[in-house]
Parts: C-alpha cells; sequence; structure tokens
C-alpha cells in the first residue's frame, strides 16, 4: 500500500497561474494577476484554482461543479485553448507558467464565469426535442440500434460552450446559431423518431443559421467530450442543398404496443 | 454588470493551438482579404491604358521597378501562391462544406480525435499542399526567367 502510494501528495513543483480577473464591482478593465502555486501528481488546473481560492485570495470566482467532466462547467481558455479545467492535468501542460482566461465570445460575469445565455437560447431556439404529428402518444417510439448510431454521437453534449468560444464566426457574428446548436439540430433531424426538418429549416436556412460556418475545424478540435460538431454542421448543409432539388423525406417512427394493453394481455 | 467578451475579428487570424483547419481557414481570409485589394489595385492599373501609351509604358515600368527597386516579380509570386492557395482551398472546401467526403457519424471513442477534419479531409489537404507545391515551382520559375518548365 505504501508502495502504490509513494510520491503522491508531494510538491513536485511550483508553477505560476497567470489568471484574468474582472471585477464588476469596481469600473476597471480586465487585468492579469499571478498566483504561485505548489503542484502535486494529479493536479488539475481547476485544483490549482481552488488552491487559489483556499489559500491566496478567496474573491476569484470561478464555476464548477463535478470536478470529473461530466457538468460542463469549468469550461476556460487555458493556454490560449479551451480546455474543462477539471480534465487538464497541469504537469501535462508541461509548463510554468500558465494562463487562465475566461471563454470568449460570451459576455462575462466575473473572473473566470463567463455568461452562458446565448448558449441557452439558441439551443432552445432549433427546438430540441422530438417533433411529432400525433397528438397524443400510447407507446414508445420503436427504433433501430443502427438509427441510433446515426446521431448517438451528438447526444454525448454537456453543454459547456466551449465550441462556441472557439468558433471564429461566432467572434464577430452575434446571431450566429453555434456548433452546438447546430450540432442539436443535426440530432433531431437525423433521429428516426423525428419529422421536424421543416419546422427547423428556416432558422437553419438563414443568414446566422449553417451557412455561416466556414468549416475551421475549431469547435470539434476542442470538444471536450470528442463530438464532431464541424461534421454535423457539413452534413447539414448537404441535407438543405439536397433538399432544395428533393424534398427532404422524414418518415416516423412507428409507436410500439402501449404498456396497458401488454400488461392486460400477460395477466389474462 | 456583465461586459463583452468577443474575440473579434483579430481572432480568425489566430490559429495557434488549433488543428490544421483552422490555419487553412486563417490564410483562405487572408488571402481572400489579398486579392480582393489586388483586384482593385489591378482595374486601377489596367486602366492607365486610356490615358496613352506613356503613361501606360511607365506605370508598367514602375510596377517592376518600384522605388528603384526590381520587386515586380516578387509581387507576381506573391499573387500566384495566394490565388493557387486560395483557388485550391476554396475547391476542398466546396466538396467538404457540401457534405461531400464527410464520414458517417461515428461512435466516439477515446482518444476523441474528429474524424471530420482527418480521413478523407486530410487526403485534400496533403494534395492541395502537393499542388500548392507543383505550381508555385513552375510558376515562380517562369515569373523570374521567362521559361516554361
Amino acid at each position: 500500500m505504501e508502495l502504490m502510494l509513494k510520491g503522491f501528495g508531494e510538491v513536485v513543483k511550483t508553477v505560476t497561474l497567470r489568471v484574468r480577473r474582472y471585477d464588476p464591482e469596481k469600473k476597471e478593465l480586465p487585468k492579469y494577476m499571478e498566483y504561485k502555486v505548489p503542484v502535486q501528481r494529479g493536479m488539475t488546473v481547476l485544483d490549482g484554482i481552488l488552491y487559489i481560492k483556499e489559500h491566496i485570495d478567496p474573491s476569484l470566482a470561478a464555476r464548477y461543479s463535478c470536478r470529473m467532466g461530466i457538468c460542463g462547467s469549468c469550461a476556460m481558455i487555458i493556454n490560449n485553448r479551451e480546455r474543462l479545467a477539471c480534465q487538464t492535468q497541469i504537469l501535462d501542460l508541461g509548463k510554468d507558467l500558465i494562463k487562465v482566461d475566461p471563454m470568449g465570445n460570451y459576455d462575462l460575469v466575473k473572473d473566470l464565469v463567463p455568461d452562458l445565455t446565448k448558449l441557452f437560447r439558441n439551443h432552445e431556439s432549433i427546438k430540441p426535442y422530438i417533433i411529432r404529428q400525433e397528438e397524443k402518444v400510447t407507446g414508445e417510439f420503436l427504433q433501430l440500434p443502427e438509427e441510433r448510431e446515426l446521431y448517438s454521437m451528438f447526444t454525448e453534449c454537456i453543454m459547456c460552450g466551449a465550441c462556441l468560444s472557439a468558433c471564429p464566426t461566432m467572434a464577430t457574428d452575434e446571431l450566429y446559431l453555434g456548433p452546438q446548436a447546430l450540432a442539436q439540430s443535426f440530432r433531431y433531424i437525423a433521429d428516426s423518431r423525428d419529422i421536424g426538418f421543416n419546422e427547423r429549416l428556416n432558422l437553419l436556412d438563414s443568414k446566422h443559421g449553417v451557412w455561416r460556418c466556414h468549416f475551421a475545424g475549431a469547435c470539434s478540435d476542442v470538444c471536450p467530450k470528442g463530438i464532431d460538431p464541424a461534421l454535423a454542421i457539413q452534413l447539414l448543409k448537404g441535407m438543405l442543398a439536397k433538399n432544395v432539388f428533393v424534398k427532404y423525406q422524414q418518415k416516423p417512427a412507428k409507436i410500439g404496443p402501449d404498456r396497458k394493453s401488454i400488461l392486460e394481455t400477460a395477466q389474462s | 454588470m456583465a461586459i463583452e467578451n468577443k474575440k473579434g475579428w483579430i481572432f480568425w487570424f489566430n490559429p495557434l493551438k488549433y488543428s490544421s483547419d483552422k490555419w487553412l481557414y486563417a490564410l483562405h481570409r487572408l488571402t481572400g482579404i489579398a486579392l480582393g485589394l489586388y483586384l482593385m489595385a489591378h482595374v486601377f492599373e489596367t486602366s492607365r491604358i486610356l490615358d496613352g501609351p506613356i503613361t501606360w509604358n511607365s506605370t508598367m515600368v514602375f510596377l517592376d521597378w518600384p522605388f528603384g527597386v526590381h520587386f515586380g516579380p516578387y509581387i507576381l509570386s506573391g499573387i500566384l501562391l495566394a490565388a493557387t492557395f486560395h483557388a485550391l482551398n476554396g475547391l476542398r472546401l466546396t466538396i467538404t462544406e457540401s457534405g461531400l467526403l464527410m464520414p458517417k457519424p461515428y461512435r466516439i471513442e477515446y482518444p476523441y480525435k474528429a474524424k471530420s477534419l482527418r480521413g478523407w479531409n486530410m487526403v485534400l489537404k496533403i494534395l492541395l499542399g502537393i499542388f500548392m507545391i507543383i505550381i508555385s515551382i513552375f510558376g515562380i520559375v517562369y515569373i523570374f526567367t521567362g521559361v516554361i518548365l
């Protein structure tokens, strides 16, 4: 047991965290402040920020929750690239100076906390739910595993917002839907249970929709969950282009037997 | 109160720390702007012929020897490289952005490598590089020596 824990808890080296600070109550522009942080093996950038909060400067604000890359709260720009602070090992970065910035392309609330309202509004606007014609659904929708494969990758999105921060179109176009919302709209359009293509068409086929994407690939590159939003957007473009000549057909998935009738037949 | 924290247009030209596609994106924007400016200058330059042969000839000499330096071929080479890159990358984008040669949605596996930036897209990027080298060698030799290889 002692062998396994050898080197655990030892301070390996000291790094400097250069954090961008912004206090909304003081009428000052954001500025960088440097903090010396002793690094242990296995320490993440989020741990470093929490160390600063506990030992050096309690006024530092950062958003975090799960500390294991599930909640997507702690996305920030670490050494000029969007990463989840909880998944970035300080020793893996291999540098003595680590620059920590809040994510760009969002409004800044405080220090490292961006205002993600834009992300959620855009996500909401593409109708992120299954659209059906039936008024009352009695059973579950039937879907084959192969049909699920066509969109399953995009269901992994944790809405950390790193893709919007890395997107060069987002940097200049305020109204652009963003890679996250477009990938999610592809997720629902490609779903065999959904028939909402025409309902989403107007939004996607607009000035600030899919055609604003110029395929810089930054969103797919930075995604901490390995999702490929750029792929979804290119496939959507192909879909919309084909839709001009041949109308896109969506066959709604069949509805299975309802639970009541199954229970009744089982009982009888 | 929350303040705006936009990255702004300067971020178009910052491909550091991102994938090769972002480099090509930055170069595409840069060459696009450069070619747009060149096109306007080119229309103005060729319109000098309306002022007669003497003006035309002096314009030509000035463009070949601006400020007493034989700089014309370098300008031409720059335009050639910009136009070649912009055209070839434009073709690549036309193909990939219409969803052709793109992989099907796949299952995510660690380490996360986006397949839309690899696979056929990578083949096209390598082809772009090869064509760039060939065309720039032929073109620049022709511009400087007048010899067609």
